[in-house]
């Protein structure tokens, strides 16, 4: 798959707000609110090896096709494809935040 | 006779490659032979004309006394601050010339979680009802964890009688 | 017993019929209860995890729930002050 045709899917994610493709050697393409976001870029790269650590037992594959990181105003969701972490910024729109 | 560590030496051999991971780092300056509190009974010291029980009476004590840590002769083992730094400072160099030795770790390559990425993504969020139940037990969990006080019943530290 | 509150949480949670396993670990990873297909080996990913996923919003009020999600289920990941949770539920 080209950058463009992997990109022109993310463009029509529902709620996007922005999405960032990594590789081992950065970041691919990015656009939106993670435009150029290495930080995040960073961040979700170190997430996504932690997770792959992760094994129910008896399993040895990872038990997920993909990680969210839920915060209050907006969700992180995440998964990887061929060597690529593909990173999507959605906005919550449900409901309040969570007041405990 | 004053044998008693002949067993001990044998599988320090045969398990050369630990043994050199056991070793100092930075080797001692100036090794002590004996215990800080000077309780010793060097093996090799029992006289000949001993009894067989005697030997074996001296081998228990030996024993006893490497496997006893004496906390009240520890300050004698204590560093000044600057010996600390120094030690430190010579441990991370050591440190950082063997590091130079090792071969490169590769990263962990990534795992496949899909092969229909964009699918995955756009999926439906995790529902809110959900995240707002985790929530709920962290916060329980919590102020359950903050409740919980130690309650020592037992002496950390054995008196001996010492005459 | 104090501590028998934290286990008397973790006991009610696993009544919840979706939830199939439950852990809590403080901030380096050590097992303070857990339940279920959750155990002792999973304290320090769950721990990280959450640390990593703070790093993600400046807002400290912000807390982040991590989600590794499939189609049999989830597993969630939530602190509160120096502990984290991790529950794992079975798809309904």
């Amino acid at each position: 798959m080209t950058t463009a045709a992997l990109t022109a899917g993310l463009e029509r994610i529902p709620d996007q707000l922005g999405y960032l493709v990594i590789s081992e050697d950065g970041v691919l393409a990015s656009a939106g609110e993670l435009e150029n976001d290495e930080h995040t870029a960073g961040v979700m790269m170190q997430m996504v090896r932690t997770a792959s650590r992760f094994r129910l037992s008896g399993s040895v594959e990872p038990p997920f096709k993909r990680m969210s990181v839920i915060l209050d105003d907006f969700v992180y969701t995440v998964t990887v494809s061929g060597q690529k972490v593909f990173v999507v910024k959605r906005q919550n729109n449900q409901q309040e935040p969570i007041n405990v | 006779m004053g044998c008693c560590y002949s067993s001990e030496n044998e599988t320090s051999e045969q398990d050369g490659d630990r043994n050199e991971e056991r070793k100092p780092l930075i080797p001692h300056p100036n090794p002590v032979s004996k215990p800080p509190n000077g309780t010793d009974f060097p093996p090799s010291s029992i006289p000949s004309a001993r009894t067989d029980e005697q030997a074996l009476l001296s081998s228990i004590l030996t024993k006893t006394a490497q496997n006893i840590i004496d906390v009240s002769a520890a300050d004698s083992v204590m560093m000044e601050q600057h010996e600390y730094m120094d030690k430190a400072r010579q441990y991370s160099t050591k440190l950082a010339v063997l590091s130079n030795s090792l071969p490169q770790k590769k990263a962990l390559a990534l795992p496949s979680l899909t092969s229909q990425p964009h699918q995955v993504l756009a999926s439906d969020l995790v529902p809110y009802s959900d995240v707002q139940q985790v929530s709920k037990i962290a916060a329980y969990a919590y102020s359950a964890i903050s409740q919980i006080k130690v309650d020592a019943k037992e002496e950390l530290v054995v008196q001996f009688a010492i005459p | 017993m104090m501590e028998s509150t934290l286990e008397q949480h973790l006991d009610d949670t696993m009544k919840n019929p979706a939830v199939v396993g439950v852990l809590c670990t403080d901030q380096q990873g050590h097992n303070l209860g857990c339940r279920g297909s959750l155990s002792d080996e999973h304290g320090g990913v769950v721990s990280v995890l959450a640390k990593q996923a703070a790093a993600l919003t400046r807002d400290p009020t912000d807390t982040p729930t991590v989600c590794l999600e499939s189609e049999s289920g989830n597993i969630l990941v939530r602190s509160h002050g120096t502990i984290t949770v991790a529950v794992h539920k079975i798809a309904s």
